[in-house]
C-alpha cells in the first residue's frame, strides 16, 4: 500500500493522436479509391464505345461496300433488260437481307428507268415520275463518269422517313451499259444493321449537315451527358454524322454494393471509434476520480491516529496503517504477513494475549474492545485499547479481521497519577480536618484551664500577701470547680462523639475476614510484586465482632507491611498472615519482611500523630489499637524471629457486648 | 477616666473573671469587655493603661479590633491572648505594632510583668506627649518676629549675625532674645535647642 499508482499518462500526446490520424488517411484513401474506381469505369466505358462505335462504322461500311459489290455484279445483266432468274433471285435475295435497301432501280446508259424491284405496286405515271424525280440524274452520271458507286444525298422519302441512294455504274466491254441504284433507308439501315446489343447500349442517331436529327435507334433511357461519340457517316457521307450516345450506365452491383458495405463500414467503424473515445473519456474521467477517492482515503489512512489493522481468517497480518507503525515501532513490512505470537506483543503477557487473539478469531472478541499490554521495539511498554470488528468485502464474504488500536499508556498513566494524587488530597484532607478538629479540642479546653490557672495565680498571689479572705477564696475555689467541670463535660462531649462508631457486632469467622481483606489487598500486592501468603489454622470459632472494622484493622496491618518491604528486593517481598487460637483468644499474626522497627520508634508506635511514613497520618496504628480494645481484645508488636516486624491482634473469643 | 488602667477584651466570661481577679490581687485596675464592638464603642482617646484582646473571639475578631484602634489613632499598647494555634497571628500583629503576645494558659508572672511593661510604656508616651503639648503651647506665645530670631539662634548663629541679617541693631536682637528664654522658660541656647528637639512647629 505504501507505492500508490502514480497518475502516469497513457501513451505520449502524439500517441493519443495517431489514431485520429489513420483514420483521417483511412476516409481519404476509401474515398480516393472510390474515384480512381470511378474514373477506371468511366474509361473503361469510353474504351468499350469507341471500340464499339468503331465496329459499327465498319460493320456498316462492310454492308454497305458488300451491296454496292454485289449491285455492281448484276449491274451489267441489269442495264440488258433481260432478267434471268438467277439475278432474278439475286436481286430478291439482296432486298429480303433487310439490309437496308428497299429498293433497287436500274437505269439504262442514258439514264432511263428500265425496271425497279420491288416494282411499284400500282405502277402509274405518277410513281413512275415520282422515283424519276428522286433519283438524281446528277449522281448518274457522276457514277457513270468515275466508273465507281457514288452515294447520293439524304432526303425525306415519301412514305415518310429517310433515304439516300447509291449509284453504281454497269459497263461492258464497250462502255457504260447502265446504272444501278439502291435505294436505302435510313431508318431500316439502322434498324437491320445493328445488332440488338448495341442498340441497347447505344443510342443511336443520324445527323444531317445543319445537325439535325433525322433519325434515331433509341430506347426510353436516360442519356448519359458524357459519353457521346460523334463521326461522319461516310458512304454516304454528304455531311451525315452519326451520333452514339450511350445510356446512362446501368448500375454495376457488384461494386456497388461493396462501395456500400465499405462506406458503411467505415462510417460504423468511425461510429464506434467515437464511442471508443466516449467510452475512453468516461473511462478517464472514472479511474481519475476512483484514483482520487484512492488518494483520500490513503490520506484518510495515514492521517489517522488509530491504528488500523487487517488480518485475514487464519491471523495473519494483511494490512497495517501508519498510526499502526508508529505506535509498535515496526515498519509495515516488517509486520506484513505475520502470524502470532506477534513481535510487539508484551513477553509476560503472551499468553493473555495470545487467548484473545483466538477469541477473536472464533469470533467471541469483545464488543466494547479490550485491554492489553503491549511492547514497542524499543522496548518501551505501552497499553492499547483494540477493537476488533469483521472485515466483510464487497461481495459480503468475511475475509478476515479489521483492528482499530488505540494508544492509551498516556491515558492509563495520566489516570493512575491522578487517583494517586486523588488519594494523597484525600489524605491531606483528612489531616486537614484532623487538624481542624485537634485545633478546635485543644481552644475549647485551653479556655477553662487558662481561667482555672488564672484564679489560681490570683489565690497564690493572695496567700502570698497574707490577707486572704476566706469568702473571697471560696468563691474564687468554686469558680474554679465551675471550670473544671467545664471542661470535663468538653472531654465529655469528644467521648459522646467518638462513642457513635461503636462496632456492630455479628458472629463471624476471623478467616473469611482474612481472605476477604487479602483479596482487596491482591491487585496492589501484584503490582508492587509483592506476596502474601496466608497460613489460616481451619476450624476456628467464630467472633462476635464488627467485620467491617476487623477487616479494617487487617487491611491496615497488611499495609503497614507492603509499606515495610517495598524496599526489599524481588522476591523478598512478602506478607505472612496466620491465624491461631490460643486460650479462648483468637491470634492473628501479619509478619512482613521489611527491615523492621528500631526500639525507640517501636516505643512510640502506637502514639496518635507518630508515623514514620512520609504522608502517613499517624493515626492508622492508633485506629487499629481503638478497634482491637472496642473488641476487648489487644493489638501488639513484636521483632520477627528473621528481622522485620508482627504485628499480632488477639481477640477474645467470648466477647461481651460492650457496655457504654 | 484617666486613671491608667488595664482593658480585658475576650468573650470567654470565666477568662475575663480569672484575669479580673488575678490583677485585683496584684492591685491592678482593670475594666473587662466582652466583645470587641462594645470597647470600641465606648473608647475615648485620652484611655491610658494598656490593652489585653483575645484573637479568637465571636463577632469581631482581636485582630480586626487592633485595626480599628490603629486606624483611629489610638496608641494604647496592645497586648494579644493566642490559643495554640494562634501565634503565627500574633506574631503578624506584633509586626504591626501590637505590643506583645501571651499564650492561654497564661504564666501568672509573664502575664503581669508584659501588662506592667505595656503601662509602662503608655504612662511615658503619654508623659512625652503632654511635654510636647507644654512646649507647643508655649510657642505659641511667640510673636512672628521673635520665632524668626527663634530660628536663628537654634541655627547657632551670634546676636550679630542675626542683627545684621535682619536688618535691626544689637540690642534689639538681646531683648528678643531674653524674651524668647523667658517665654519658653529656658535659660540658654542649649537647653531651647534640647526643649525643641522632636516638636513641628
Amino acid at each position: 500500500m505504501d507505492t500508490s499508482p502514480q497518475p502516469t499518462p497513457l501513451a505520449p500526446h502524439w500517441a493519443s493522436r495517431l489514431p485520429y490520424a489513420a483514420l483521417a488517411l483511412f476516409v481519404l484513401l476509401i474515398g480516393a479509391l472510390l474515384w480512381l474506381t470511378r474514373v477506371h469505369d468511366e474509361d473503361s466505358q469510353r474504351h468499350s464505345l469507341i471500340s464499339d462505335v468503331l465496329w459499327m462504322e465498319q460493320s456498316l461500311q462492310f454492308q454497305l461496300d458488300r451491296n454496292a459489290a454485289q449491285l455492281a455484279q448484276i449491274g451489267p445483266e441489269l442495264a440488258t433488260g433481260e432478267i434471268s432468274p438467277q439475278t432474278d433471285a439475286r436481286l430478291r435475295q439482296l432486298l429480303r437481307a433487310h439490309n437496308g435497301l428497299t429498293r433497287i432501280v436500274w437505269l439504262d446508259a442514258h439514264g432511263n428507268i428500265l425496271n425497279m424491284m420491288p416494282p411499284l405496286s400500282e405502277p402509274s405515271p405518277d410513281a413512275t415520275s415520282t422515283i424519276q424525280a428522286v433519283i438524281d440524274p446528277d449522281l448518274s452520271r457522276l457514277a457513270g463518269t468515275i466508273g465507281r458507286p457514288v452515294y447520293g444525298p439524304v432526303y425525306a422519302a415519301a412514305g415518310g422517313g429517310h433515304q439516300f441512294e447509291v449509284h453504281i455504274p454497269a459497263f461492258s466491254d464497250s462502255g457504260l451499259l447502265g446504272v444501278s441504284i439502291g435505294v436505302y433507308s435510313v431508318e431500316a439501315l439502322l434498324a437491320r444493321e445493328l445488332p440488338w446489343w448495341f442498340t441497347e447500349k447505344y443510342r443511336v442517331s443520324v445527323m444531317d449537315s445543319e445537325g439535325n436529327e433525322i433519325t434515331a435507334r433509341s430506347r426510353v433511357a436516360p442519356l448519359s451527358s458524357t459519353h457521346t461519340y460523334t463521326m461522319p457517316f461516310d458512304p454516304p457521307g454528304h455531311g451525315l454524322m452519326l451520333q452514339i450516345t450511350a445510356y446512362e450506365g446501368e448500375i454495376h452491383w457488384i461494386p456497388a454494393i461493396l462501395m456500400t458495405s465499405i462506406l458503411l463500414l467505415a462510417a460504423v467503424l468511425l461510429w464506434s471509434f467515437w464511442q471508443l473515445r466516449l467510452q475512453l473519456k468516461r473511462r478517464l474521467a472514472a479511474e481519475s476520480a476512483l484514483r482520487g477517492e484512492m488518494a483520500f482515503r490513503k490520506a484518510m489512512e495515514d492521517s489517522l491516529l488509530t491504528g488500523l489493522r487487517a488480518r485475514d481468517l487464519t491471523g495473519r497480518i494483511t494490512y497495517v496503517n501508519p498510526a499502526f507503525c508508529n505506535m509498535v515501532g515496526f515498519t509495515a513490512q516488517e509486520l506484513i504477513g505475520l502470524r502470532p505470537p506477534m513481535p510487539y506483543w508484551h513477553p509476560d503477557h503472551i499468553e493473555r494475549l495470545q487467548e484473545i487473539h483466538d477469541l477473536i478469531l472464533a469470533g467471541q472478541g469483545p464488543r466494547t474492545g479490550v485491554e492489553v499490554k503491549l511492547r514497542r521495539k524499543n522496548g518501551e511498554e505501552m497499553d492499547a485499547l483494540i477493537f476488533e470488528a469483521p472485515l466483510i468485502d464487497a461481495s459480503g464474504r468475511h475475509t478476515g479481521w479489521m483492528g482499530s488500536i488505540m494508544d492509551i499508556t498516556e491515558r492509563k498513566r495520566a489516570r493512575e497519577l491522578a487517583r494517586q494524587q486523588d488519594e494523597r488530597l484525600q489524605a491531606t484532607a483528612r489531616l486537614i480536618t484532623m487538624g481542624e478538629m485537634a485545633s478546635t479540642l485543644a481552644h475549647e479546653l485551653n479556655q477553662p484551664l487558662a481561667a482555672i490557672s488564672t484564679y489560681n495565680s490570683g489565690c497564690l498571689n493572695r496567700l502570698a500577701e497574707g490577707d486572704a479572705d476566706i469568702e473571697e477564696l471560696r468563691d474564687i475555689h468554686e469558680k474554679i470547680a465551675r471550670q473544671a467541670y467545664r471542661a470535663a463535660a468538653i472531654i465529655h462531649r469528644v467521648h459522646d462523639f467518638v462513642r457513635r462508631s461503636e462496632p456492630k457486632r455479628e458472629r463471624v469467622a476471623l478467616n473469611d475476614i482474612v481472605r476477604e481483606a487479602t483479596e482487596l489487598m491482591a491487585a496492589d500486592a501484584r503490582k508492587r510484586q509483592m506476596r502474601i501468603v496466608l497460613h489460616l489454622a481451619p476450624g476456628l470459632p467464630t467472633l462476635a465482632a464488627d467485620p467491617v472494622m476487623i477487616e479494617q484493622l487487617i487491611v491496615n496491618l497488611v499495609r503497614n507491611g507492603m509499606d515495610a518491604v517495598s524496599s526489599r528486593p524481588l522476591g523478598k517481598r512478602v506478607i505472612t498472615v496466620t491465624t491461631s487460637e490460643k486460650a479462648g483468644n483468637l491470634i492473628l499474626r501479619v509478619a512482613d519482611t521489611g527491615p523492621g522497627i528500631d526500639p525507640e520508634r517501636a516505643r512510640r508506635l502506637f502514639e496518635p500523630f507518630f508515623s514514620t511514613k512520609e504522608e502517613g497520618m499517624g493515626m492508622g496504628l492508633n485506629i487499629c489499637r481503638s478497634i482491637a480494645e472496642l473488641h476487648r481484645g489487644r493489638l501488639s508488636f513484636e521483632d520477627g524471629p528473621d528481622g522485620g516486624a508482627v504485628f499480632i491482634l488477639t481477640l477474645p473469643v467470648e466477647t461481651e457486648p460492650a457496655t457504654a | 477616666m484617666n486613671i491608667p488602667c488595664v482593658h480585658i477584651i475576650d468573650d470567654d466570661e470565666a477568662i475575663r473573671d480569672a484575669l479580673q481577679w488575678l490583677l485585683k490581687t496584684r492591685k491592678i485596675p482593670c475594666t473587662t469587655w466582652a466583645s470587641a464592638e462594645a470597647f470600641l464603642d465606648a473608647i475615648a482617646p485620652d484611655w491610658a493603661g494598656c490593652v489585653v484582646l483575645d484573637i479568637r473571639m465571636e463577632g469581631m475578631s482581636g485582630l480586626e479590633c487592633f485595626d480599628v484602634l490603629r486606624a483611629r489613632g489610638n496608641t494604647l499598647p496592645v497586648i494579644f491572648i493566642t490559643g495554640h494555634g494562634d501565634v503565627p497571628m500574633a506574631v503578624s500583629a506584633l509586626k504591626n505594632g501590637a505590643h506583645d503576645f501571651i499564650e492561654k494558659p497564661f504564666n501568672d508572672g509573664d502575664l503581669i510583668a508584659v501588662i506592667q511593661h505595656a503601662m509602662e510604656i503608655d504612662a511615658e508616651r503619654r508623659q512625652a506627649q503632654s511635654a510636647t503639648q507644654a512646649v507647643s503651647e508655649r510657642l505659641t506665645l511667640l510673636t512672628a518676629r521673635e520665632r524668626e530670631v527663634m530660628n536663628l539662634i537654634l541655627e547657632g548663629k551670634y546676636n550679630k549675625v542675626i542683627a545684621d541679617e535682619l536688618n535691626i541693631s544689637m540690642r534689639t536682637v538681646e531683648a528678643h532674645r531674653s524674651r524668647i528664654f523667658e517665654k519658653m522658660s529656658v535659660r540658654s541656647a542649649v537647653e531651647l535647642a534640647q526643649l525643641l528637639k522632636g516638636v513641628t512647629f
